[in-house]
């Protein structure tokens, strides 16, 4: 009797350790996730946030029809590249006569680079002729954290069944320079294009560059 | 009323410091927030030849630059050039980057003045004298953690042709320029790819000590950047551990820099293939603050559970069945037994944070100290294999300690000292033991801040102690020992048995650390103190019990003073002893006539490694060297020597292995970069 509790015992003192071992060698839990890439094919995270109207918009009062994300700070010169060059503009109409929906996200913190108020939302969306649908504000970057958005301007295209099909930048050419759009291939007309015929989308992934998201 | 205007007043004042101490930070300088500049490693050139040009860039304070892939944002610099005809520039050549973190993405930048290297062609038929401007527009992005600048810098330098100098001016700054690249590794790494975990195998050779090593990919989207990535070694492979990236699809290639230590690093290619299972942690890197108290946590539970279990030990049981025994002979006395197996708790826990102080404290101070590290030196294992032996011999009978040594109080039920000391000789020498299972771990708690890693080295003494307290504590546990009786005597040579291989394996270190003449002196000085402690136990009870030990004292500080000197060398020397490789030594001794072999070695090169290890440190090599009285010239490249550096782009190449053998009078004739061991030695056979 003695001897089987002693067996047991070190077996059990054995295998504890060894699970101890194991936990210490896996690390601490991944919370540096929290920013983890949002994997083309699976479904798109809902949300809802307020917009420059004052109105709450969720991802799911589009279900059925084909949504744009664009991650925007309207301070940061790749965002301007695009803007000021009337690139930006070009693909929100060629989405918008598709009948695409398209959502601009503001991820900037309060006291960061790009922050503003619905107010301020409001008169900064007065002033920038734009096709899109509507302008979100997200200062506590939670859409943000959702999705992965890591730059500005950071592209996602949602198709109807409400699936990602599109996580990178607008276009392959990252640099700063308004001379390079014409000769880039512009990621989001394509992949409209594309899903428009029916067809998959032959770039799911890129890089999206430019500044980084000023999350707070 | 008037206490809300207050309020408002503060929030003012606030409100404005606020606002200085944000103009504080750096706003846009009136000149570019990064400074670029070009300077020529020498601007006298010599036609049909190259010249290294340098790129600089100073970050004012607060801002900086990104690596070719800049991580979660920001885009990689550009140049467009403007050379004279016929000249044509390579890629521009980024230095080991830095990681820089703000609220969860993760950039690879510059904080610190730094260049890009950019290689020149000059065409041959230049007349001399001919004048050479070179122009370029650098296009690059400057960030603060807040805004972003794109900046453009028009740079320039203008060369001549003619024959530069050996080292011109800019040599030192270069030096410096070319230190700051990763180095090629030369090995092919390997990668595994499944929906979420990216798994990297990479060649590093088992000895090389890496402090915060960081995989930086080049290849986008192959891994999750803002991800921990966690390493770990099994032999001479280090396993890479990261979540993947974006790019779903299939990769063929993932290419980047290892960074083995600050502004170290290696660039290196890996395709897909097997990786073998996680190894030896190597501690957390990217480690996000708030998760420390799990992993301190966690490391406590681990190293109390890992003390427990060296109760079992073979060279700590049988110390311990003793104390057990006499706890069980103290029978009723309760609070003479708490006394004591708090005491005894005391000395483990002491010994062990005191070991655990001392390699924090050596750390401190820049030495690369593990744990046990104490066992690295061999004088250290030479008093432990004496105190085994001791031990073993007193178990086995051949002696019996009188109660007035130290040692008696361990087989007696006497005195708190007695079972302090009983408990800080269990934590000495459980040390050994603890080796391969328990460095790992312990190593993982070296990288926590030195309160939550002294918690864990007290967490395995109290686990070491921790049944004694039980015992101590609870009268039903004690009663459950054997009670004692002749069954005690029969029982203590069996546990002599244990001690004696202990002992085995001490002598067998003694001998990896000091060859075979460190080891037989071991052997010698033990053999004394046996015949001595026998002497002493014949002549037992007559009262001069220590003086009777000093022969054995007096053979012991012999022994260790003789050791040193035969365990200098050994350890660290190759059979072929070679100088260091300097190129006026080797035109020198080609000077001389000799045959000069120079090899060219990095301690992460595992190639260099394994040539070493089977060819170059055999016998066959030392002997035919010594014959053909060739000269070894040695070049050890770990740190990035910038001579050797020279010599080895002087010669073709990028990296390490090199080998070069010099016969008299004939042209260098270069290795294989894998050698054999009739290649090698064939070489001195060719020249007789």
């Amino acid at each position: 009797m003695r001897k089987w509790s002693i067996a047991l015992a070190a077996a059990g003192l054995a295998g504890a350790s060894a699970l101890s071992w194991a936990f210490l060698a896996e690390g601490p839990a991944d919370a540096a996730s929290a920013l983890a890439d949002l994997q083309v094919g699976k479904a798109a995270p809902n949300f809802r946030a307020g917009d420059s109207e004052g109105r709450a918009v969720s991802l799911s009062d589009f279900r059925g029809k084909t949504v744009v994300l664009e991650w925007n700070n309207p301070e940061c010169p790749t965002v301007r590249k695009h803007y000021e060059s009337g690139n930006m503009q070009k693909t929100q109409a060629a989405a918008a006569a598709q009948g695409v929906v398209w959502l601009t996200v503001n991820s900037s913190a309060q006291g960061n680079q790009g922050y503003m108020t619905p107010a301020s939302a409001k008169a900064f969306v007065a002033g920038q002729p734009s096709r899109r649908t509507a302008y979100l504000l997200d200062p506590k970057g939670m859409v943000g954290r959702a999705y992965g958005a890591k730059a500005t301007p950071h592209m996602y295209i949602v198709n109807a069944a409400g699936t990602l099909v599109y996580n990178g930048g607008i276009d392959d050419k990252p640099t700063q320079d308004k001379a390079d759009i014409p000769g880039a291939r512009n990621h989001v007309l394509a992949a409209l294009a594309e899903i428009k015929a029916g067809k998959p989308v032959s770039v799911p992934v890129s890089r999206a560059y430019g500044c980084s998201v000023k999350y707070g | 009323m008037e206490r809300r205007f207050a309020h408002r007043w503060i929030l003012w004042l606030a409100a404005i410091a606020l606002g200085t101490a944000a103009q504080a930070e750096p706003a846009k300088p009136a000149k570019n927030a990064i400074a670029a500049g070009l300077v020529a490693e020498s601007t006298i050139v010599a036609p049909g030849g190259t010249v290294t040009l340098a790129l600089t860039m100073r970050p004012s304070k607060g801002w900086h630059g990104y690596w070719k892939n800049p991580g979660d944002s920001g885009t990689e610099t550009r140049v467009a050039w403007d050379l004279p005809a016929g000249l044509a520039a390579g890629p521009i050549q980024y230095p080991v980057p830095e990681r820089l973190i703000v609220s969860g993405l993760v950039n690879y930048v510059y904080g610190k003045d730094y260049a890009h290297l950019v290689d020149l062609k000059v065409p041959a038929g230049l007349a001399a004298g001919t004048r050479l401007p070179i122009r370029a527009r650098v296009d690059y992005l400057a960030c603060t953690d807040e805004v972003c600048v794109p900046e453009t810098a028009n740079v320039a330098a203008d060369l001549v042709t003619g024959s530069p100098p050996g080292a011109g001016p800019n040599q030192a700054a270069f030096d410096g320029f070319r230190r700051a690249l990763p180095r090629p590794l030369g090995s092919e790494a390997r990668f595994e790819r499944s929906a979420n975990r990216l798994r990297l195998a990479i060649p590093i050779p088992a000895g090389l000590e890496l402090r915060e090593p960081y995989f930086y990919p080049l290849t986008d989207g192959a891994l999750a950047y803002s991800a921990e990535q966690s390493f770990s070694r099994a032999g001479d492979v280090l396993i890479v551990e990261t979540g993947s990236g974006a790019n779903g699809g299939s990769l063929d290639a993932l290419e980047g820099v290892l960074k083995l230590s600050d502004g170290n690093g290696l660039s290196l290619k890996a395709a897909p293939g097997a990786v073998p299972a996680a190894g030896a942690p190597l501690g957390f890197e990217g480690k996000q603050p708030g998760q420390g108290a799990a992993a301190v946590l966690a490391a406590l539970l681990g190293a109390l559970l890992g003390g427990l279990l060296l109760n079992v030990m073979p060279c700590v049981f049988p110390i311990l069945s003793l104390k057990a025994l006499s706890l069980a002979k103290a029978g009723g006395d309760e609070a003479g037994a708490r006394r004591e197996a708090l005491a005894y708790t005391a000395g483990a826990v002491s010994v062990c944070l005191a070991l655990g102080a001392a390699v924090l404290a050596l750390r401190a101070g820049g030495s690369l100290a593990g744990w046990a590290f104490q066992l690295q030196d061999p004088r250290v294992i030479l008093l432990l294999l004496l105190l085994m032996t001791a031990i073993a011999l007193n178990l086995a009978g051949a002696f019996d300690l009188p109660s007035v040594g130290l040692g008696g109080r361990l087989a007696s039920a006497g005195g708190a000292a007695g079972a302090f000391w009983t408990g800080a000789l269990a934590a000495f020498v459980a040390t050994p033991c603890t080796g391969p299972f328990m460095a790992a771990a312990l190593g993982a708690a070296l990288v926590l801040p030195v309160p939550a890693a002294l918690a864990v080295f007290a967490g395995l003494g109290l686990g070491l102690a921790l049944p004694f307290l039980v015992l101590g504590f609870v009268p039903a546990a004690r009663r459950r020992l054997p009670r004692p009786g002749p069954w005690m005597a029969r029982l203590r040579p069996a546990l002599s048995v244990p001690m004696f291989l202990t002992a085995l394996g001490l002598a067998w270190i003694l001998g990896r650390q000091s060859g075979v003449d460190g080891m037989a002196i071991g052997l010698w000085a033990a053999l004394l103190l046996g015949l001595t402690l026998w002497w002493v136990g014949r002549r037992q009870g007559d009262g001069r019990f220590w003086l009777r030990l000093a022969p054995a004292a007096v053979s012991a500080a012999a022994a260790l003073l003789f050791l040193p000197s035969a365990g200098e060398g050994q350890a660290e020397a190759s059979p072929i002893a070679g100088e260091r490789f300097s190129e006026a030594r080797l035109a020198a001794l080609r000077a001389e006539g000799r045959p000069v072999f120079a090899y060219f070695t990095a301690d992460w090169c595992i190639t260099c490694k394994v040539n070493e290890k089977t060819v170059l440190q055999r016998e066959q090599v030392s002997r035919a060297f010594a014959n053909a009285k060739v000269a070894v010239l040695v070049g050890d490249w770990t740190g990035g020597d910038s001579a050797i550096g020279r010599f080895l782009e002087s010669q073709g190449r990028s990296g390490v292995p090199l080998y070069l053998y010099y016969a008299p009078g004939k042209p260098p004739q270069t290795l294989p970069q894998m050698l054999t061991l009739s290649r090698v030695v064939s070489l001195t056979q060719k020249e007789n």
